[in-house]
């Protein structure tokens, strides 16, 4: 085999999932509530009641997931085009590291001789009711 | 049989006792036999990841025979351990049905027994669903759970082997025949089963059972144009054991006998 | 920080892509030295990417083999599942051997995915073209074997397969994390074996040691003879990143305490810790012995390929069936 692009996704004419072909299936499984869905790896089956039954062993059979996709490989739609996921004109103003204000701020504080103030952490403090009793 | 009754078994009325022990035990041999045959298969099935299936199905039997077996044990309360019970005996003390004798096979024989069992295991443990005895009323709803996937992939390969017409078809066709003048005996009635029903312990006579049994597979096997296993003499269903179930017992119990007493 | 307005060049794709050795005007020579950079600089490869002929050769062999191993080390071990003496022994090396077999799966898939299907690979391996590891040339001869095998082989193997985990071929990384996880569980199953039959009856303990004095030198021979880590291929491209002798050692340094607090007896004589050095010395293993088994001519060799020739042809049916049904009507709920 000669240096080349890699193999193409149907790996013969027919892939409609009918029980004509061996084909992939990608396995997409949740670890645990709240997860998202993670690529666990493929199977190969003739159609999608083999490839729920095939996915559930090899990605399933210890308890290790509490949810599974099967997905016929031939059916996924990629992209990794680097002119459409890392376009090179300049987008930092869509991330908050393109916002750099230390000289700035710098400059606002020496000019109000304030200092920087103490790092707090997580929520401000909510207005208490009544006796002092805190709203929760 | 024991004197004195264990703290489980006072929840049960003692005549039926002995009945129920009967029962239990047919049930624990039956996932054992059935476990030990699938298990075979386990590296060297037709495809790879049927060969992982089958090995899930295997451990789930043997996990239901386990569990089958400690409750056993419990219930005696002679101090015997559940592994004493599953490998300890001859092989004329097995009280698994025929149906499990008959060896391994084929992928087509294998399919073909799955079914078949599993489709009768279904029936019973839905006359026991309900069971008075609420230790085995909480199991039977744990394996009932398990036994869903079983019944989907047993299903699955039995209507693709039936569809496919040729070899595959064949040897199914073939496996059920060889099979057939068994196919019943899980239902084997029991000495004294009348007590269990009307203790409540289980919903059912097994005759009653089988019938019901029937009654959810043909629709299948009509569709199918599968030969259904013609009602046949039960007599013995789980007493006469042949040849290939010797050769299994001389093989799961070969390390035990080699150093009796031995913890493993 | 640079002027956040300023506006990037207009680059040439394979100056400004991720993985410039997928851009399909360049020539093969420098696709190659863009490819070589990535990987050393320990850059990932995908399934999909471009790949030259050596790399793609290197991890197709690499991983075939690996997966090889798999389907042919479950024989050994699946005639114990029949024996197993309890039922918790019989569940868990039931599990441990389909372990096996996904790993089998695992590793056949990605080698599909390189472009070998995997009914060429199976025709390779049974027609003694392509290898498999020593160790599963061998006989096994009771349950202590069993323990043996599931702590001490397993424990080699996840040595060098968690070296793998950081391999340049993603998919293999990837595949070698779930491999190595589930590995872990058969070693445990393993040791808690030995351990229960060191500490038996007096028949057990010597069947343990009698197991160990036969397994230990295929174990020694297991990683391969020493070769000069500048001359390997493999760890060149960064499938993998440690040399056969750099894995013994660190098999050694975590297993002979192990082995030794059973009051178990390692048969080799000069096995002994450098204490400066902190390296191993060892008898020399019978390099020859290796070579020989593992080119086919091992004690269980033949037998086990014989085995699985007969084994898939008599399963041929089914694999037809699953490619030729005709067309299924929607199952009937079940």
């Amino acid at each position: 085999m000669t240096d080349q692009t890699p193999p193409d996704r149907d790996l013969d004419g027919t892939s409609d999932g009918d029980g004509r072909t061996l084909e992939p299936w990608e396995v997409f499984r949740r670890e645990k509530d709240g997860d998202p869905m993670r690529h666990g790896g493929s199977v190969m089956a003739p159609d999608a009641l083999l490839a729920v039954h095939y996915a559930r062993e090899l990605y399933g059979r210890r308890q290790e997931s509490v949810a599974l996709w099967v997905v016929r490989r031939a059916d996924i739609h990629d992209l990794a085009d680097p002119d459409l996921l890392q376009p090179p004109l300049d987008r930092s103003f869509k991330k908050p590291g393109g916002y750099v204000m230390r000289d700035k701020l710098a400059a606002a504080r020496q000019q109000s001789g304030q200092a920087k103030p103490k790092a707090r952490s997580g929520q401000p403090k909510r207005p208490t009711g009544p006796a002092g009793t805190a709203d929760r | 049989m024991t004197t004195t009754r264990s703290a489980l078994s006072a929840s049960i009325d003692p005549a039926a006792e002995a009945v129920l022990d009967e029962l239990i035990l047919s049930m624990a041999d039956d996932e054992f036999v059935i476990g030990f045959s699938d298990s075979e298969w386990t590296g060297i099935a037709p495809i790879l990841e049927e060969d992982i299936a089958m090995s899930s199905l295997a451990q789930d039997e043997l996990g239901h025979a386990r569990a089958l077996y400690e409750l056993l044990a419990e219930l005696r309360g002679a101090g015997q351990t559940a592994d004493a019970i599953a490998y300890d005996r001859e092989p004329a003390d097995y009280r698994h049905a025929r149906l499990l004798d008959h060896g391994r096979g084929d992928w087509a024989m294998t399919i073909a027994r799955r079914y078949l069992y599993d489709t009768a295991d279904g029936s019973r443990l839905e006359g026991l669903a309900k069971s008075s005895f609420a230790p085995l009323r909480e199991l039977v709803d744990k394996i009932r759970r398990e036994e869903r996937y079983h019944v989907m992939h047993a299903t699955t390969w039995l209507e693709r082997l039936a569809r496919h017409p040729g070899e595959p078809r064949d040897r199914l066709i073939a496996s059920l025949e060889e099979l057939a003048p068994d196919a019943a005996t899980v239902f084997t009635p029991l000495d004294g089963e009348a007590l269990l029903v009307e203790t409540g312990l289980i919903a059912e006579s097994m005759a009653a059972l089988e019938a019901r049994w029937r009654a959810t597979i043909t629709p299948l096997f009509v569709g199918l144009d599968l030969p259904m296993p013609p009602p046949g003499d039960l007599d013995g269903g789980r007493t006469t054991h042949g040849e290939p179930f010797r050769w299994l017992w001389g093989e799961f119990t070969s390390v035990r006998r080699s150093d009796p007493g031995a913890i493993w | 920080m640079t002027d956040p307005l300023a506006l990037d060049p207009v680059l040439a794709p394979q100056d400004r892509a991720r993985l410039p050795f997928n851009e399909a005007d360049l020539s093969h020579d420098e696709r190659f030295g863009r490819f070589e950079e990535h990987v050393l600089a320990g850059g990932k490869v995908e399934s999909t990417d471009w790949m030259p002929d050596e790399y793609r050769q290197g991890v197709l062999r690499f991983v075939e083999m690996h997966a090889n191993s798999e389907l042919m080390g479950v024989l050994p071990e699946r005639e114990w599942i029949m024996r197993a003496p309890t039922l918790r022994r019989k569940l868990a090396l039931t599990a441990k051997v389909q372990d096996e077999v996904g790993h089998a799966q695992l590793l056949y898939r990605l080698a599909e995915d390189l472009g070998k299907p995997r009914e060429a690979m199976f025709d390779d391996l049974l027609a003694g073209k392509t290898k498999f590891h020593n160790v599963f040339h061998y006989p096994t001869y009771s349950w202590a074997d069993v323990g043996i095998i599931a702590w001490l082989v397993d424990a080699a193997a996840i040595v060098a397969q968690q070296a793998l985990r950081d391999s340049s071929y993603a998919p293999y990384a990837r595949t070698m994390k779930k491999i190595c996880w589930e590995e872990s569980v058969h070693i445990m199953h393993g040791r808690d074996v030995v351990v229960t039959m060191v500490t038996g009856s007096a028949g057990q303990r010597a069947a343990i040691q009698e197991a160990l004095d036969r397994w230990w030198g295929p174990l020694m021979q297991m990683h391969g003879p020493r070769s000069e880590r500048a001359k390997d291929r493999d760890i060149h491209w960064r499938i993998k990143a440690k040399t056969s002798e750099e894995l013994r050692q660190e098999f050694l340094t975590i297993y002979v305490p192990r082995i030794r607090e059973l009051g178990l007896t390692i048969p080799d004589a000069d096995l002994v810790l450098g204490d400066a050095t902190g390296i191993w010395a060892y008898g020399e293993p019978d390099w020859n012995e290796l070579r020989t088994v593992v080119t086919n001519h091992g004690p269980k060799s033949e037998e086990r390929l014989a085995f699985r020739r007969d084994n898939r042809a008599a399963t041929q049916w089914v694999r037809d069936t699953i490619l030729g049904s005709p067309a299924a009507s929607p199952t009937a709920a079940a």
